[in-house]
């Protein structure tokens, strides 16, 4: 009788244990805007349709992008953006980031606060893949988990590269993209 | 030659000088007009334009979960102004995005993934009278397509931007 429950409360806690660790947090409304500054010009561009996951217990975290979703100011420069000759986005119409929180044994999740957290993974774009380390921060707010993050994107490693024109002079090498997720606990 | 004709040669040539920069000037216009327009263009009014395709939201689904790379080929266009798409299916959530545009999600209850129609401000209002089970025709352009994926261990929905509807 002890015997079977104490096999009882051993499974049911493999159970639980089992449970959170699948309880991924999702979005499919995450935030992510490019900033290009030169001389010549300022470009920005925005994507509100990214989708997310953080597993608040291991700290991985994936984002897919679908890269038509930038919109920008100007439709030539979108155009140009979506080309062959840039981002090529008919061929590969999404980016992804796969990577880990480190430090996530230090954020808890059940607690309001702001956490710094250190970020490495890796980005793939345009068919090619490079590791990402950045810092962000993730903000618990009662039921809301939001996640901050600024990563650089130097292009010529996405072999994205213009040599001539007004690209060569009008897009910044490196290029900022601000990352915002919301996820519902 | 005499100063006579010397005279009337310099005004000759500088009839032919003042056409030369009258046309260089008028080509100038000609081409910084252009270039402005150009620069300028305005963003395609996906409303305005007649929908490419009229389909059921699983349709759409079903054909980027049997050949993601075919449906590519089909839907979208390399310089980013892929399909134009009016798509029908049932309500099944009303959800927000940060630039505050309505998304709704059609997908019927047995289905894997659906279509997810971002609206505009200007289109967010026609979202009001909507409610999860009610049938829609919505139009938008299609970005990306529906597929499991192994990291985010989940379905991705279609994704139409521009949405406004069309039949309700």
């Amino acid at each position: 009788m002890k015997k079977s429950i104490l096999t009882f409360v051993v499974v049911s806690l493999l159970a639980i244990n089992g449970f959170s660790q699948n309880d991924k947090l999702v979005t499919k409304t995450g935030h992510i805007s490019f900033f290009s500054h030169t001389v010549a010009e300022d470009i920005t561009a925005n994507n509100y349709a990214v989708t997310s996951t953080l597993n608040p217990s291991t700290g991985e975290a994936v984002f897919s992008v679908p890269l038509q979703s930038f919109e920008f100011e100007k439709a030539l420069m979108q155009k140009h953006y979506n080309s062959d000759k840039f981002l090529d986005t008919k061929q590969f119409p999404k980016a992804k980031f796969k990577g880990t929180i480190s430090n996530i044994t230090d954020i808890d999740f059940s607690k309001d606060g702001t956490y710094d957290a250190s970020i490495n993974g890796e980005l793939t774009m345009h068919g090619v893949t490079n590791p990402v380390i950045e810092s962000g921060s993730i903000r618990v707010a009662g039921d809301k988990i939001m996640l901050d993050s600024k990563i650089d994107i130097t292009l010529a490693d996405y072999q994205i590269a213009f040599d001539k024109g007004k690209p060569s002079t009008n897009i910044a090498k490196t290029v900022v993209a601000t990352i915002k997720a919301e996820y519902t606990k | 030659m005499n100063f006579k004709s010397m005279k009337e040669q310099n005004k000759m040539n500088n009839n032919f000088i003042r056409w030369i920069v009258v046309l260089l000037v008028s080509g100038l216009i000609i081409a910084g007009g252009a270039t402005f327009y150009i620069f300028n263009l305005p963003h395609r009014d996906i409303q305005s334009i007649e929908a490419d395709y009229n389909m059921l939201s699983s349709q759409l689904v079903n054909e980027y979960l049997s050949n993601a790379r075919i449906s590519n080929e089909k839907y979208l266009q390399e310089e980013g102004d892929s399909k134009i798409i009016a798509v029908t299916g049932i309500v099944a959530s009303i959800d927000k995005d940060m630039k505050d545009q309505k998304v709704v999600l059609l997908k019927g209850l047995d289905e894997k993934a659906g279509v997810r129609c971002s609206f505009m401000a200007s289109t967010n209002v026609h979202t009001d009278n909507l409610q999860p089970g009610d049938r829609v025709t919505i139009k938008g352009v299609i970005r990306s397509g529906a597929g499991y994926d192994d990291d985010l261990e989940l379905y991705e929905d279609v994704i139409m931007e521009k949405c406004d509807v069309i039949f309700n």
